[in-house]
């Protein structure tokens, strides 16, 4: 009881000297009464040294393009820092490279350098960051995805460097990471170190048309045609399919054209096996196992057990319940058939409900619903090998890019990279980014989450042409995908890009129909061997065991 | 006397060797030392960040032959060459022809046919996909319009015929104009004193235009053979090699592997295998070439 009112004093006491309510000896003074240690005390001052010692203003109206803003960063930007310098950035030819372009000329503005930006598509990203690392060094940060972080470590010395000694200096545009929601966190961090500087958020969750699924007349069509009441929003797997079968082939938009039950997009050397990703891990994540990708002991791949094939079995049927070309689908053309109103579902990413603000794009605007990926009844344990009934099993996921840049250790101008991506990472500046669907950004930080879960304001989404009842239910959904017990794991060790390549053709194949499910995962599982060999099984083992840390 | 000979022959041969230089450079530079390289790593285990871990002998070449991905992306190459090449060079040749014994028209035509030749493979397959999607792409619907579907982009069948259609359209504008120049350079008494001769143009297309071209148009099957067994951008951008592996042909294959993936061992036997099998087809066409010729 005691040491649960010392733990709440100290929040409250951490929080006041954070938000600068209380002074730094007002709380080094109390928190050692409450028998705080002087390590922990020295950690939370160095932390607060960052930038909020430095008087941080909530803006400057000589630079309105960031906000908060420290006074030293207002001097700093007088000398107008970088002129004359101009630094490169390699980034993903998509949204995300599109939102980082948006803050080119306003960086350049404030600061007098110079941003070149190279974009290239996804499927070649992997290859040009890491020959440029290897050869050329013509970049001085290139946008990742997280799943690249492995191969950035494979050096002894690592290819990319640590923000930490920038976040402390407060000429540089202030953001923290203690704003973070603990799991986005950990995909820009590596053993406990933050190496990306905040961009975006990832993770799925499931869409759907809140108008349609309201309407009495198709609920009751539901309970006729399939036998139960119409599961508003759909809870199972089970029903999640038996929901897009029975919106599939019909048209229940009034438009004349027959209407699908769910989009996906599932062209090979894309993101679409993120969705199956999404979709599998409740058949394999459970409370009691959270190993999707390799037993930790042995490092044999488990994407051949039976509740992936399951899953495999399942995502072969959602994909049924969309148009057939879906299988050669961008990610862009799964969102156009949601967004045109032609697809009552869409389990994807938060540029969904952010693309459908835009009536020039949508027409769903203010009729999106948002919900958790749907969970299992049973999930398989493949380390024990064996099924687990439960009442519900649903799995959260940080599935996606979380696309974010890192800055090269070759780089001779590390100083004015920083600076350009932490000034993206301003509070204002990620708020904007967030809530705009051409930046391709998703929220990640707790300042752009509603009380009590986080610090951010409805208006904020508002004033950005957000229906707010829409900006609610959205990250009401997000937050709790990522607030749920059981979580899906994030590949991170090097290779993970051509695990995922093999793993993607053999899911493409199947869809196609070239394959079955087991016969391609088995044959899935054998390449993952011959990746891990190749890579060397202990070392991948030590590096597995160390991205759950 | 003599010994002014010898000096002139010395400076001859400096300066000759001189002019050789760039060319030996070039092909030591950028022919010799990647093969070397090649050939190196393919008997490596190569891994990102770390380079060369260990020398594994054959075991590259072992999972490369033994490896059922690699068999299926050369019967898809062999398939796309096989069926493109021919209807390429057939399709050019008789265009070339139709232009050269002048239809009306043909200034309009000439340069309407030669325009996808100047536009980017890359570029192409892009467009291929607002061309065949079910979506409202244009063929598509014409095709609908007539009460015909094809799955052109969800299935292997579908999406390899794209690949080849587009192929056959950048292409054939090629040979169309390596026979229109070779056509043109024939004296124009020669198909008037065949015209003379023959019944119809079929007999001087067949008798007298092809054997003359023959010896230009040859190297043109040679150009398309080796672009056809390398092509890539195309297909890469119509279908990244799917659904599944379904259009993968080897440069794609290649590509992923070696350089996506940077399993510079295996791509590099990979390589090198492609490169003894096209090295045995190029080699069957030129004695085949050169006996007709003879």
């Amino acid at each position: 009881m005691s040491q649960d009112h010392s733990k709440n004093e100290f929040e409250k006491l951490s929080a006041g000297y954070l938000a600068g309510r209380i002074s730094r000896r007002h709380f080094i003074g109390q928190a050692a009464k409450l028998g705080i240690s002087a390590a922990l005390l020295s950690r939370i001052v160095s932390f607060k040294a960052s930038a909020a010692e430095s008087n941080l203003l909530d803006s400057s109206p000589d630079y309105p393009n960031e906000a908060p803003i420290t006074k030293e960063r207002v001097e700093f930007l007088k000398t107008k820092p970088y002129k004359g310098q101009t630094i490169n950035i390699l980034v993903l030819k998509a949204t995300v490279g599109d939102g980082l372009k948006y803050w080119v000329p306003k960086w350049e503005e404030e600061t007098g350098g110079k941003v070149n930006v190279a974009e290239v598509p996804i499927d070649t990203l992997h290859q040009q960051i890491f020959s440029d690392l290897q050869t050329t060094h013509r970049y001085d940060a290139y946008m990742t995805g997280a799943w690249f972080y492995g191969d950035f470590f494979v050096p002894k010395e690592p290819y990319i460097i640590e923000v930490a000694p920038y976040l402390k200096d407060p000429k540089y545009p202030y953001w923290t990471p203690d704003d973070w929601i603990p799991a986005m966190r950990t995909l820009y961090s590596w053993q406990g170190k933050v190496y990306g500087v905040l961009f975006d958020g990832d993770c799925q969750i499931l869409y759907y048309r809140r108008d349609v699924f309201d309407k009495p007349e198709n609920q009751q069509k539901f309970k006729d045609k399939v036998g139960y009441d119409f599961p508003n929003p759909p809870k199972t797997t089970k029903q999640m399919y038996d929901v897009a079968n029975f919106y599939t082939g019909w048209d229940w938009n009034g438009d004349g054209q027959n209407d699908w039950g769910i989009a996906l997009h599932a062209k090979v050397n894309e993101q679409g096996f993120f969705h199956f990703l999404t979709l599998a891990a409740p058949y394999v994540c459970s409370p009691n196992n959270k190993y999707f990708w390799f037993n930790p002991e042995t490092m044999k791949p488990l994407i051949n057990s039976e509740g992936h094939q399951r899953a495999l079995e399942d995502y072969v049927k959602y994909l049924a319940c969309g148009p057939k070309e879906a299988i050669s689908w961008t990610l862009g053309q799964g969102w156009n058939l949601f967004l045109a109103g032609q697809a009552v579902m869409e389990p994807t990413w938060g540029d969904l409900p952010t693309f459908a603000q835009d009536p020039k794009e949508s027409k769903v605007r203010g009729k999106v619903g948002c919900t958790i990926i749907p969970g299992t009844t049973e999930a398989y344990d493949p380390i024990k090998g064996q099924w687990d009934k439960f009442d519900l099993n649903s799995c959260g996921n940080v599935n996606g890019g979380t696309w974010h840049c890192v800055i090269s250790r070759f780089s001779k101008k590390k100083d004015p990279t920083y600076d350009f991506l932490a000034f993206m990472a301003t509070k204002k500046n990620a708020i904007y980014n967030c809530t705009h669907g051409f930046t391709g950004v998703q929220p990640g930080m707790k300042f752009e989450y509603f009380p009590p879960v986080g610090t951010g304001k409805v208006e904020e989404w508002v004033e950005q042409g957000w229906d707010a009842d829409e900006a609610k239910r959205y990250l009401d959904g997000y937050y709790q995908n990522l607030s749920l017990p059981v979580q899906e794991s994030y590949l991170r060790i090097p290779g993970a890009a051509e695990y995922w390549h093999e793993l993607d053709v053999r899911l493409s194949a199947v869809l196609a129909g070239q394959t079955q499910p087991k016969a391609a995962l088995d044959d899935c599982s054998q390449s993952w061997e011959r990746i891990t060999e190749r890579y060397g099984r202990d070392k991948q083992k030590k590096l597995y065991a160390e991205s759950f840390a | 006397m003599e010994v002014n000979e010898i000096v002139q022959s010395k400076a001859e041969r400096g300066f000759k060797y001189a002019l050789l230089a760039p060319a030996v450079i070039w092909i030591i530079g950028l022919t010799f030392f990647p093969i070397l390289a090649a050939v190196r790593y393919s008997f490596a285990n190569y891994v990102l960040g770390e380079g060369i871990t260990a020398y594994v002998g054959l075991a590259n070449y072992a999972r490369v032959l033994t490896d059922g991905a690699f068999w299926y992306s050369i019967f898809i190459t062999l398939i796309f060459v096989v069926v493109t090449v021919p209807i390429e060079v057939c399709v050019g040749f008789v265009l070339a022809w139709i232009i050269t014994i002048g239809v009306p028209g043909s200034k309009v035509f000439r340069p309407i046919l030669t325009a996808p030749l100047f536009t980017m493979e890359v570029a192409i397959g892009y467009l291929g996909v607002t061309l065949f999607t079910d979506q409202g792409g244009l063929y598509s619907s014409i095709l609908a319009a007539l009460g015909i579907h094809i799955d052109w982009l969800s299935t292997a069948s579908g999406g390899l015929a794209a690949a080849m259609i587009l192929d056959i359209w950048i292409w054939t504008p090629f040979v169309f104009l390596m026979s229109l120049a070779t056509l043109a350079a024939i004296p124009k008494d020669i198909f008037d004193a065949a015209m003379l001769e023959a019944s119809s143009h079929w007999q001087v297309f067949r008798h007298v235009a092809i054997p003359l071209a023959w010896p230009v148009l040859s190297i043109a099957i040679l150009l398309r053979l080796l672009e056809g067994f390398k092509s890539f951008g195309l297909p890469y951008a119509l279908t990244s090699g799917g659904p599944g592996t379904s259009t993968q042909l080897f440069s794609v294959m290649a590509d992923l592997t070696t350089i996506q993936f940077t399993d510079f061992g295996r791509g590099s036997a990979m390589g090198i295998v492609y490169l003894i099998m096209v090295s045995i087809v190029i080699t069957f066409f030129f004695k085949q070439m050169r006996k007709r010729m003879n």
